[in-house]
């Protein structure tokens, strides 16, 4: 569909890389990620233990992968939802007349009168674990940017000669949105869902991080890195892991995103 | 008479290519030159290479004397407002989009002649009286008119009291009456010292005056004296292009209206307001099935408004619109843009639209190759998009898809104005000839009342 860059080429091998990792470590590890084995807890990586055990004696490396797997999960969902959400209002808000923009215009704006992670923590604190409500709460705060930069975009096309054109030639509105709207904004559509895609992880690594997300004894990264803290000077190769992880996932998806934004 | 500006074999080259071939001129004080020429002859390298403003990978050779010495580029370039003009294509591109008109005069006499503020701002306002701009000093360029715009820029460009003064394009764009305009205020400046206009209107041509070089693909085909060489050109090309000119053509109205055609669009005194101004009042016309009706007047009087609100793209604030083929489907009042590259999406290649259009509306794809080899589209366009096809076989191939769909009514909004005038002319007849065999109604846009007349059976003169 677009060419792209070396760069995004790299952001997208290091996400195939860490999902081979996720996908491998569920199905091949012969631990769960709530066994634990007091008699070795804190191990450095070893053979038996790739990547060591925590302060319970659980396989870290189960443990990653399933932590890695759930934000992947997360991330392509709240992605997915939010951009289809997000594109198809701002298209409808500008297609469908004065008062369907007005209307929406009101929604958006309450949604963005609030902070993001203060929605987020609201729902989160309502039902804390459940990752449904985690879900919608991140997709409602993120389809909000997709829905203003496919609306002013789309203004432009829905004046421009050439749909005029296509629209007294009889074609229908999938077919002017397939080639006039679709052409313009899917270029701003994708580096928006490459960057919300690492801002969904965040903020479930953050909520997390302040208990009220995943909760245990699921593994979540945000959740993984506060249990292991304590243990830092102990055993820092517990501690460099889930945070490791965050930031190269969140880097990919960045690199992914591409220059232009 | 002393010769300011001399060039002798002087070329323009990319790598080894060559775009401009070597071409000698003398330009005296007091005698006009123009260069007449379609876009991409080479005119206006010709330009910058005198000036020094080619772009970068471009380079020049032969010899540029001015005022009697060889000069090297920065020795040009420090000649640039004091000695030396160009003046601007399009003056929006050139003047400053948020200072008012008369500042942009002034800071020319305080910055480049050092006078004081008073000074400049007393100069600036007696420079904008005399070409008839007084009372207009304090807008901005956005609320100005293209002629006025023009004029302005025209003032800043010569407020530096430049002797050598090369305009490019001074009219493009501009209406009829404007156009004249702009060529007297040309005239008065020459006077003081000496013009080089390029242009692709003859008309702009015929009325400077003085020496005229015609040029075709970077090659000078014929030099001479204006008057002799429009009246009576030597070469074939110098020929077409005066052949070109709307007030030239032969009339191509087509004779074959039937007495008997029954209307198809009665309108019955309308009224159309926009952004609270009255484009028009009280407008009654009939136009009958498979007539060519033209619209002619200024810039901003509501030509293009008009057709938009025949096609109900616009409401009208009173009277009616009454459509008598009842028959006809709605895809089948089209219209033709201004812009052609505008009016195409860029996203897919053209044959591709064609076939979306071919798979709508079950059109037998037969017809297309005909149509094709009358539009004189080869059919290698097809496979490009809309973005690498000339302007010219763009508004063919808009016409080609609009004839598809069988019209009974087409709304052309100034169909050729961003074409050559030979490209426009061949448009045009093309689309008067095919609309009429298709028995299809045609409502003509145009800024040039020979055009129309030349064409049409009925004009509407807003």
């Amino acid at each position: 569909m677009m060419s792209m860059k070396k760069s995004q080429w790299v952001g997208l091998a290091i996400l195939f890389a860490l999902l081979v990792f996720s996908l491998g470590g569920m199905a091949f590890s012969p631990y769960s990620i709530s066994q634990q084995d007091l008699n070795a807890v804190m191990e450095p990586p070893s053979a038996t233990h790739w990547l060591g055990t925590d302060h319970f004696g659980r396989s870290m490396f189960t443990r990653m992968a399933h932590a890695v797997g759930l934000s992947f999960a997360l991330s392509l969902l709240c992605m997915f939802t939010s951009s289809l959400v997000g594109t198809a209002f701002g298209v409808w808000s500008v297609w469908g007349g004065k008062k369907v923009d007005v209307a929406m215009g009101i929604v958006v704006n309450i949604l963005l009168a609030l902070p993001g992670l203060v929605v987020v923590l609201l729902f989160a604190a309502i039902a804390p674990g459940s990752f449904l409500v985690l879900y919608l709460a991140i997709s409602l705060v993120q389809w909000v940017e997709y829905y203003r930069v496919v609306r002013a975009v789309t203004q432009g096309v829905i004046q421009s000669p050439a749909r005029q054109s296509s629209q007294m030639m009889g074609f229908g509105r999938w077919y002017q949105f397939k080639r006039h709207i679709w052409p313009a904004i899917s270029p701003s559509v994708f580096t928006l869902a490459a960057f919300g895609g690492a801002n969904a992880i965040l903020t479930m690594a953050s909520l997390g991080f302040v208990y009220v997300g995943i909760q245990p004894p699921l593994a979540e990264l945000g959740l993984m890195t506060v249990e292991l803290f304590p243990f830092y000077s102990e055993a820092p190769w517990l501690l460099a892991q889930p945070l490791l992880v965050i930031a190269l996932m969140v880097f990919a998806f960045h690199l992914l995103a591409g220059k232009r934004a | 008479m002393s010769v300011l500006l001399k060039l002798t074999n002087v070329a323009v080259y990319v790598d080894d290519t060559c775009l401009l071939e070597p071409i000698s001129l003398a330009l005296k004080q007091g005698e006009p030159l123009t260069i007449l020429g379609q876009t991409g002859s080479g005119k206006s390298l010709l330009a910058q290479a005198i000036m020094g403003l080619l772009p970068d990978g471009l380079t020049v050779s032969g010899e540029i004397e001015t005022f009697g010495k060889v000069m090297t580029l920065e020795e040009r370039q420090a000649l640039w407002g004091r000695e030396m003009v160009m003046l601007p294509q399009e003056p929006w591109h050139s003047l400053d989009p948020l200072m008012k008109g008369v500042d942009q005069v002034k800071e020319v006499y305080r910055f480049v002649r050092g006078n004081s503020p008073e000074k400049a701002l007393a100069m600036a306002e007696e420079d904008l009286a005399q070409v008839g701009l007084a009372g207009n000093g304090h807008k901005r360029p956005d609320e100005l008119s293209g002629g006025m715009a023009q004029r302005l820029a025209i003032t800043a460009a010569t407020a530096g009291g430049a002797h050598v003064i090369l305009a490019d394009e001074p009219t493009k764009g501009l209406d009829v009456s404007r156009r004249d305009g702009i060529v007297r205020l040309l005239q008065t400046r020459a006077k003081m010292g000496c013009l080089l206009t390029i242009t692709h209107d003859v008309e702009v041509a015929r009325q400077l005056g003085g020496l005229l070089l015609v040029m075709k693909e970077g090659r000078l085909v014929e030099k001479g004296e204006a008057a002799s060489i429009l009246d009576f050109p030597q070469d074939a090309y110098t020929q077409e292009l005066i052949a070109a000119e709307p007030s030239a053509w032969s009339d191509i109205t087509a004779p074959i209206r039937q007495a008997n055609a029954k209307d198809l669009i009665v309108a019955n005194e309308l009224v159309l307001e926009r952004g609270g101004r009255v484009l028009f009042d009280r407008l009654s016309f009939t136009i009958k099935q498979g007539e060519v009706v033209g619209i002619v007047g200024d810039s901003g009087c509501g030509k293009s408004s008009l057709g938009d609100a025949l096609l109900g793209l616009l409401s009208i604030s009173s009277g009616s619109i009454v459509r008598s083929d009842s028959t006809a489907k709605p895809f089948q009042w089209l219209k033709l843009y201004q812009d052609p590259p505008s009016a195409f999406s860029s996203s897919v290649s053209l044959g591709q639209l064609l076939d979306d259009l071919v798979a709508l509306h079950r059109i037998d794809e037969s017809r297309i190759p005909p149509l094709m080899a009358k539009l004189k589209l080869p059919a290698g366009i097809l496979e490009r998009n809309c973005l690498s096809v000339s302007g010219g076989e763009l508004q063919r191939f808009a016409i080609l898809r609009a004839l598809l769909l069988d019209p009974v009514f087409l709304f052309a909004d100034e169909p050729t104005s961003r074409l050559d005038p030979i490209t426009a002319k061949e448009v045009t007849q093309l689309l008067v000839e095919l609309a009429t065999e298709a028995n299809c109604a045609v409502l003509l846009v145009s800024h040039d009342p020979d055009l129309i007349q030349r064409t049409c059976h009925q004009v509407i003169a807003l």
